[in-house]
């Protein structure tokens, strides 16, 4: 593997969490003449021509949505840090707020210059006690250092950063749940349009960006914006930040450029599957479709070779699966997964999950029946695009992905109810009482 | 929850007429609205269950699906969020198994944890789950009963049944009149809405979340709301029940009688709600301009008292005018009809009459909801006949020998201000209620209650609005009040038509309009009252 | 289709059928919960007053002033708020709830809609330690379930119970966000994978095991009475201003000229015979584009396209021609672009046909 330019993740166990030690390493340094002689517009335009796209799973390119913002409308824009995360698989937000929280600040300073914020809030799920703590210490010494505040550094720019505990919701992710949340309602997806960049949190402009996509901004503006780009793919600059879990050596957080082959991040990056041989690999967290063995061989981990074999890029959360786990097994903490954190809101997310979860854990405790695939597919399949947020897509794609892929795992589990071919009466069903 | 801010834009007379295309035939709909709107406008009905065209659009339900096409090809979208754009492409199950299959998906969700106890549910026959699966439903069942329900509801009323199914949340006292099922609940947070948005008071929440979702109020409190029977209203399941109805009354058995509640100014718009010649309930009956879907509890709740403590009808002749001054008071609940007769009386009896109207009730303010405060419900129409306030009679009792009261219980509403009266000999009273002032009167009259009459009003928008009679008089000898008076002028009124024709003489507002031409929703009569 | 509903009815309306009942209402049927007795016992709720004199200390106002500056409207500030309670009691009692509706200035319905909707809110006390164990894709892959079961066994108490003598707590949680150790698992607020010494320790690319949870149980043994506390909003900032009019705040809105006014970017011009042909990006903010040639050694405006135009034809212009756009936002002019030598424009693309 070839050595990587280290975008994000070059500060990592140098004890950057201090200020002095982040400055020496080069932090803070695009604090300076060259951002505030930069016009609003100057700077979403180098980001533009960074190709930086978003780094939460949508992938949609940063700078544009930057230039969504409505400009003059009297009301505030904020920037809202998305650090929910909670997908099965990602974990990279968790160890970029734990080892260098400063950059965050930096870039949340760049993006706020970019678009005129009074204030941004980092919303971060209520899991990450120990992020949350190091950014506030960080704030502090920001603050301290006169990043942060009225007028920073000596110019007329004010910017304040606030961190927001989340409590346990993963639909709080999606954006518009997150502006919810943030606005201290239940993180339920709202309808749109209209969309945040025009109408988020309190009605006012708000651009909700992934950690990782603010923590590149930093290297970004102290290099050129070509240099960014040559990295990663052409529809998608940049190294990315990987987390690798699962059946490997050496499961981890690791740098890579966009475009690298799924079997170096594997092999190379992660030491290789251990316990048994490659079955399955996710390659964009939990709620993407699994590549199989084969498939994964020719994969290249960006968006669009992902996409191109119907599956998503997500994240960037590979969940490497080895021959020793059914496939049921891992549907059926899935159905767990979604079932718990659906919102409740749209019906067939609400009941559908629920009722696709009930199904699996029948199977999986040995009480599958005959059928039983179909059903859950057919189920799934009336999740398509019905719902206000793809939180239902997310259990009914891998359903219909699973079962269409390792059908023989499903199968295996239901041979083993022996009673599998008929259909079975709850053993006290007494017809004709209604309560 | 979503977006709490988007009430949905209503299609009105005057909206622009745009092209668009539905099923691929070109049909023109309002323009300025959302496609369920739309479609409804054109004939098409879509099925739907937590929109509501006075709450703000939630979109949670998921059942009103129609296709559009869009730059990306085909798209489900949702009709009720959806605004009319010219030209754009539509594609209803009609034409889309996309749409049927997806509606049909949604309603299986949405009966997955539903009780099938129909029944014994009140709200069998006027349920949206049961509309919408009747027609565009009635898909077979396909879960095998092992996969059970999966009953959710407030963790703290979870028990076992008989079956040893989890059950929770039946017959929960949810305020002093509502009873809540939780197992019935589809989470479509109508009245969630209905109590944030409309009331302004928010007692009920969702809470928890995905298939546990449940209604409550905060623990230890009630809901309790001057409005908080109208959640029963949007509720589209048997989840919330009012407790007066409950269990009393098939809702088929029912027949409804379109009239006004005649208790405030504002006029709320109802239907009331009849079988064996008594009413059951009284629901609002949707009028844009006046109450929209609302009703008050004090307004609904009063149909109870309107066959209680009646008086009976007495001979005509017992009612003697003595000489001596008259004066000749109209209540609130007083139709147009009334008044015209009353000023047909006054004219009879020359100067010597005068005309007085209202309550002596105070006036309070508007809601803005479904009240205007003023208890005088036809205030206006007395306005335009030209009578004058009660406080007026009060202050010159003394010239008066004659008293005749329609409806207007002026002992009861305030005893004190009210003993002025003693001065006037001949008290009479025609009244529907064995009230106060009726049992002080010489002469005591009775006629029929506001429910049992036609005739019009005119509220506190300047709107006319029409009363109908609902056939729950408990003695057929009673005649309504115009009948009465008209007679002793000498002229007798056989219809309220009749009256109302009377009225048009008086009134130059109402020259252009013919009974039967006023409309459910009313007319809006043009200039000031 | 539908002449059997139409069929039914109309039997319905038919119906001459007489209801003679009284019109006293008629009593609902008992609730049957009362009847099968209920499976969950209400979670017992401290007095009030009680409730109350731990929330209303001053500490505990500072920080409530504290969040509710940094928010436009009171509410947004219901999540932290919710926090603090949790923080005071290691749960949310009802009152506690309803006490942070007040602070926030919202619905105590909302307050526990909010409460039930978000998993870390506790409704119930739980032991001192609370285990969380984190049962998602990645950590059953590694291995979690058999953990969690071990984990079980050890404590003798099912998932969700808490031991007899209220120092454990078991839950199964979804993903922790730290997949990469998995499987791992929550001791109250900190991440653990091993204990070593006297701190509970994540270190990269370790994982739990048998062993490891054992130590970690040892070390909660050890810590039953100096748990380390964390604040629950993992301290607080000093320094901040506020939102901009939020009570408390010192803050105001950013002015609108905090930053240079934009310069027209990516000034591009290629001549043909018709003339030099501009092309540029402009920005919303623009009030006035102004375009610029050099002369000599000056610079002579040439036009002044809309600022919504996408091109400028200069018809003198010609291969070598500099030009350069200036653009101004309102009162304010941007430094000028940078300058563009006109190039020759490339012959139209023969199509096949």
């Amino acid at each position: 593997m070839a050595e990587c330019v280290k975008v994000c993740t070059q500060n990592f166990g140098k004890g950057a969490q201090d200020i002095e030690v982040y400055k020496k390493l080069g932090g803070y340094s695009n604090i300076s003449e060259r951002l505030f002689n930069m016009s609003q517009f100057e700077l979403i335009d180098y980001v533009q021509r960074s190709n930086l796209r978003g780094r939460g799973g949508a992938g949609f390119p940063t700078g544009m949505k930057w230039s969504f913002v409505p400009r003059g409308t009297g009301k505030p824009v904020y920037i809202v840090v998305n650090a929910d995360e909670g997908e099965g698989g990602t974990f990279k937000d968790h160890f970029l707020m734990l080892e260098d929280p400063h950059r965050l600040i930096e870039g949340l300073i760049i993006a706020a210059w970019a678009l005129g914020s009074r204030a941004a809030y980092i919303y971060c799920r209520g899991e990450f006690l120990p992020c949350i703590e190091a950014l506030n210490k960080a704030l502090n010494q920001a603050y301290a250092a006169g990043y942060l505040g009225e007028n920073i550094c000596g110019t007329k720019f004010s910017f304040d950063i606030f961190v927001h505990r989340g409590a346990g919701a993963y639909i709080c992710g999606e954006e518009t749940a997150l502006i919810n949340s943030l606005e201290g309602q239940k993180g339920q997806p709202r309808l749109k349009p209209p969309f945040p960049a025009v109408c988020g949190a309190w009605k006012s402009p708000t651009c909700v960006n992934n950690v990782e996509t603010i923590m590149s901004l930093p290297w970004i503006l102290s290099h050129d914006p070509s240099e960014y780009a040559k990295m990663g793919t052409p529809r998608a600059g940049g190294t990315k930040v990987f987390c690798i879990s699962g059946d490997v050596k050496n499961p981890g957080v690791y740098e890579a450029p966009l475009g690298t082959p799924m079997m170096t991040m594997i092999n190379d990056y992660a030491g290789g599957v251990v316990g048994g041989k490659l079955k399955a690999v996710l390659p964009g967290g939990s709620s993407c479709a699994p590549l199989t063995a084969e498939e994964a061989a020719v994969a290249t981990m960006d968006y669009e070779c992902l996409a191109s074999m119907k599956t998503m890029f997500g994240s960037g959360a590979m969940i490497i699966i080895n021959d020793t786990h059914n496939m049921a097994d891992l549907l059926n903490c899935l159905g767990n997964f979604y079932s718990h954190e659906s919102c409740g809101q749209c019906t067939p997310c609400r009941e559908g999950t629920g009722l696709l979860h009930r199904i699996l854990n029948q199977m999986v405790a040995g009480n599958g029946h005959d059928g039983d695939v179909e059903l859950m597919q057919s189920l799934s399949s009336g999740f398509g695009g019905v719902t206000i947020c793809p939180l239902s897509i997310s259990l009914g794609g891998p359903v219909s992905s699973y079962t269409a892929k390792f059908r023989a795992d499903f199968d295996e589990y239901i041979a083993k109810n022996p009673e599998h071919a008929k259909p079975r009466i709850q053993e006290n069903y007494r017809p004709g009482i209604f309560w | 929850m979503s977006n709490y801010y988007n009430m949905p834009k209503l299609p009105t007379e005057n909206s622009p007429k745009v092209e668009i295309f539905v099923d691929d035939r070109a049909v023109m709909v309002p323009g300025d609205t959302n496609l369920l709107e739309a479609l409804k406008a054109v004939g098409i009905e879509t099925p739907h269950v937590c929109y509501h065209p006075y709450l703000p659009v939630s979109g949670n339900c998921r059942q009103c699906l129609v296709e559009q096409e869009g730059p990306r090809g085909r798209m489900l979208v949702i009709s009720c969020y959806t605004p009319v754009t010219p030209g754009m492409k539509i594609y209803t199950p009609a034409s889309s198994a996309r749409v049927k299959n997806a509606r049909k998906a949604t309603q299986e969700f949405m009966l997955v944890n539903h009780p099938l106890d129909c029944p014994i549910c009140d709200k069998a026959g006027e349920c949206t789950l049961q509309e919408n699966y009747m027609e565009a439903g009635q898909n077979e069942g396909r879960l095998r009963p092992e996969y059970g329900k999966n009953y959710h509801g407030n963790p703290e009323h979870q028990f076992i049944d008989a079956k040893g199914q989890l059950r929770g949340g039946k017959h929960v006292d949810i305020g002093p009149r509502i009873l809540l099922d939780e197992e019935r609940c589809v989470q479509c947070d109508r009245c969630v809405r209905f109590m944030r948005s409309i009331a302004k008071d928010e007692q009920l929440q969702l809470a928890g979340r995905a298939d546990h979702t449940y209604i409550t109020t905060f623990p230890g409190e009630k809901l309790d709301h001057e409005y908080d029977l109208c959640v029963t209203d949007v509720c589209p399941t048997g989840a919330m029940t009012a407790k007066y109805f409950r269990f009393q009354k098939r809702v088929w058995l029912l027949a409804h009688t379109p009239t006004i509640s005649m208790d405030d100014s504002l006029g709320a718009n109802i239907w009331l709600d009849h079988a064996d010649g008594r009413i059951y309930r009284v629901m609002p009956r949707c009028n844009p301009e006046v109450n929209r879907s609302w009703l008050s509890n004090t307004s609904r709740l009063a149909f109870q008292q309107f066959d209680k403590n009646r008086l009976p009808a007495i001979d005509a002749s017992a009612i003697q005018i003595s000489g001596g001054k008259v004066a000749l008071v109209a209540g609130g609940a007083c139709t147009n009809e009334d008044l015209a007769a009353l000023k047909m009386l006054k004219d009879a009896l020359g100067d010597r009459a005068e005309l007085f109207g209202g309550s002596l009730l105070k006036v309070g303010a508007p809601d803005g909801i479904a009240k205007s405060g003023d208890p005088v419900a036809n205030r206006a129409g007395m306005q335009l006949m030209g009578f004058a306030d009660v406080a007026e009679l009060l202050k010159r009792a003394g010239e008066f020998s004659n008293l005749i009261t329609v409806n207007a219980d002026l002992y009861g509403e305030d005893a004190a201000a009210a003993k002025a009266l003693d001065k006037i000999s001949n008290r009479i009273a025609l009244s529907a209620f064995d009230d106060a002032t009726a049992k002080k009167a010489k002469v005591a009259f009775g006629i029929r209650h506001w429910s049992e009459v036609q005739g019009t009003m005119v509220n506190s928008l300047n709107i006319l609005q029409k009363l109908s009679a609902a056939p729950t008089c408990p003695d057929e000898k009673l005649a309504p009040a115009y009948e009465v008076i008209s007679t002793l002028a000498g002229n007798k009124f056989n219809s309220a038509c009749e009256a109302f024709m009377k009225a048009r003489e008086y009134v130059p507002a109402f020259a252009d309009i013919t009974y039967d031409a006023i409309k459910s929703t009313g007319k809006l009569l043009g200039g000031n009252a | 289709m539908r002449e059997h509903i139409t069929g039914a009815v109309q039997f319905v309306s038919n119906n001459h059928l007489k209801f003679d009942r009284p019109a006293q209402p008629i009593d609902a049927l008992p609730d049957p919960g009362q009847k099968f007795g209920y499976v969950n016992k209400p979670v017992p709720q401290p007095p009030t007053a009680e409730v109350l004199a731990k929330l209303n200390t001053p500490e505990i106002k500072e920080r409530c002033a504290d969040l509710l500056s940094r928010y436009p409207v009171g509410q947004a500030a219901l999540l932290e708020v919710l926090w603090l309670v949790q923080g005071v009691f290691g749960w949310v009692p009802r009152e506690g709830i309803r006490w942070a509706a007040n602070v926030c200035g919202c619905a105590p319905a909302h307050a526990l809609g909010v409460a039930t909707f978000y998993t870390m809110y506790n409704h119930a006390p739980k032991g001192k330690f609370l285990l969380q164990f984190c049962r998602n894709i990645s950590c059953t892959i590694k291995g979690a379930p058999s953990l969690i079961a071990y984990v079980e066994h050890a404590l003798n108490i099912k998932t969700g119970e808490t031991t007899p003598d209220g120092l454990f707590t078991i839950l199964q949680v979804e993903c922790l966000g730290s997949c990469g150790n998995g499987p791992m698992m929550l001791v109250n607020d900190d991440f653990a994978t091993d204990a070593d010494g006297d701190v509970l320790t994540m270190k990269p690319g370790t994982k739990l095991t048998t062993d490891s949870i054992d130590r970690i149980l040892k070390w909660c043994y050890a810590h039953e009475n100096n748990i380390p506390k964390h604040d629950v909003l993992g301290g607080t900032v000093k320094g901040h201003c506020g939102h901009p009019g939020a009570p408390g705040a010192i803050a105001k809105p950013q002015v609108a000229d905090y930053a240079p006014p934009s310069p027209v970017l990516n000034v591009k011009s290629e001549a043909d015979e018709t003339g030099a042909t501009l092309t540029w990006k402009g920005a919303p903010e623009f009030t006035k584009i102004v375009v610029e040639k050099k002369n000599g050694d000056d610079w002579v405006a040439v036009g002044e396209p809309g600022v919504k135009d996408k091109a400028f034809v200069d018809p003198n212009g010609k291969v070598g021609d500099e030009y350069r756009m200036i653009a101004t936002s309102g009162e304010r002019v941007a430094k000028p672009s940078a300058v563009a030598v006109t190039k020759q424009k490339p012959a139209p693309e023969q199509k096949a046909v």
